[in-house]
Formats: structure tokens, sequence, C-alpha cells
């Protein structure tokens, strides 16, 4: 089945400002197209430096940009924070714990649910 | 066949042409991804390889297609035969094929069914302008090819027409003309 949304949307944005692979390359950085073209076809995900430069040149946010690779981190993020939350406590309960629990059910709300758990 | 407007939100248009192909990517509201292919010599076995390309690379959830054997058609045996390929690759796939015929097209686009392939590229550049406002070609005079581009928004025309059928807004159609 079909993810929800593509890895990246990096061809479809380069396409929108009537860039070449060759352009946004020099723009990132790289010396030839062929990374450009190899992240355009989900074979390989850009460094932080690049994904950067991405937003940069396409002035959208690399979570848009992103969005499957996104997604999938989130939830991947979201079902450790749901384990994290089952673990019992080390310390006293205070304010410090009761805002940490808090903040592990915000992120473990985030996402599918069918993740890691 | 009622279709689950859940269940279809990547729609791949598959536009056939005398060149090679059109195709657009429809994802929810937006276009992922648009473009056009040519081949040469053995055209049809070159169009299925790259339109299974696409397929393995977007992973649509289903495919549109021109009927191209309806009644009244006047596409080439070549187009034809290729259309009946592109059914056999969509079913070896697993994905859904749709067919709409050119009158279908023309009657979704315009209130009294009738207009150019030209008219329907320029509202669809109205539908999305960042993205293919400025590759609306210009309008074709007698002695002119046709625009290579057309296919692009051939195939985007397709596309659109199904989400806007499945997801039930072609009750009331931003329709061209009185």
């Amino acid at each position: 089945m079909a993810s929800p949304q593509l890895p990246n949307y990096l061809l479809s944005n380069r396409k929108r400002l009537a860039l070449s692979q060759g352009d946004v390359a020099f723009l990132v950085g790289h010396k030839s197209a062929s990374k450009v073209c190899r992240h355009e076809r989900f074979s390989r995900d850009p460094g932080f430096e690049t994904a950067l430069a991405f937003e940069v040149i396409f002035q959208t946010q690399i979570r848009e940009l992103f969005a499957g690779l996104y997604q999938e981190i989130e939830n991947e993020v979201a079902a450790r924070a749901r384990i994290l939350a089952t673990r019992p406590e080390q310390k006293k309960p205070n304010w410090r714990t009761s805002h940490r629990r808090q903040t592990l059910a915000s992120i473990g709300a985030l996402g599918s649910k069918d993740t890691l758990s | 066949m009622k279709l689950d407007s859940k269940k279809y939100d990547r729609i791949l248009g598959i536009a056939p042409s005398s060149r090679g192909f059109g195709y657009a990517l429809l994802e929810k509201e937006k276009l992922a991804n648009w473009g056009s292919s040519s081949a040469s010599k053995d055209k049809n076995t070159k169009c299925v390889m790259r339109v299974e390309e696409l397929i393995l690379h977007f992973e649509p959830e289903v495919m549109v297609l021109e009927d191209t054997g309806a009644e009244g058609s006047r596409r080439h045996q070549r187009i034809q035969e290729l259309s009946q390929r592109l059914l056999a690759l969509g079913v070896s796939h697993e994905i859904p094929v749709a067919w709409f015929s050119r009158e279908q097209v023309m009657q979704f686009f315009f209130r009294n069914g009738k207009g150019t392939k030209q008219d329907v590229a320029q509202h669809i550049g109205e539908q999305f302008p960042e993205d293919l406002e400025m590759m609306v070609p210009p309008k074709r005079r007698t002695w002119m090819n046709e625009d290579y581009r057309m296919d692009i928004f051939d195939a985007v025309a397709l596309a659109f027409m199904f989400r806007e059928a499945v997801h039930g807004q072609d009750q009331s159609p931003k329709r061209i003309g009185a």
C-alpha cells in the first residue's frame, strides 16, 4: 500500500521554480547534479546542511519538503515517547516529573500509533 | 461504481500522445509531479516502461487514462493499443484504472460540452497557478504543431477530473462558459 505522503517533494518544488538539477546542485554546493537526482528519486536522504540549503532555495519548511520522512520520524519518536511514559518514575513526584509526564504524553499523541508499539 | 474518496489521495493521470505521453501526479490538493516523456521507434514499449517507472516510484493509488476506445474517439490505433497496455500494466500492479472519454472531459470542463484543449489548459493553469500557469502553451495557430506541454495539461485534466468526480465536488463544478 502507498504511504500517505511521498518521502520528499524536492522534484515538484524544483519544477515549480523552473530550476535544473544542475542549478540546484550548484546552489547547494554539490559538484554535480547526481546527488540532487538521488535525493529526488528517494534513493538517498540529504545531510542536515543540504536539507537546510533546500529550505533556503525552495522557501519551504524542511518538514514540508520532506513530508514523508518527517511523518516517519514523527511516528517513531511518538512511539518512543509512549514507551518512555510507561517506565516507572525514578524520582519522587514533584512539579518537574509532572511536567515531564505531560511532555511525553503530548509527544506520544503525535503521528499514527502503529509504530514500535 | 462508487469510489471511496479517502482511498485515492494519490492520482496518476497519463495522457498518451503522438510524441510519447504526459503525466501528472495529484496528491490531495497539490500537484506532486508533472511532466512529459517522449519516445522514438518502439514508442509503446518505451512508454509502458516509463509509466511503470512512475508507478514504482510514486506508488499511485489510482491511474486515470483517456478512454481511447470510446465511441467517436479518433485516436490513432497505436494510442489505442498503448492505452490497453497501460490498462494491463495497472492491473498487473494492482492499481485501479479509471477511464474518461474526451467527450466526458469536455462535458466536465464546459457547460455546453464544447471547448478546446487550449481552454482546458488555461483552466488547469488557473487551478494550479504556482505550478502550471507559466507553462500554459500559447494559442496554437493552424501552421503550428501541438505544443509538447499540452500533454501535461491533458494528464492534469484527467487526474483533476477524477479527483473532483470522486470527491463529489462535480455537483457544482467551476465550468467554463455560460
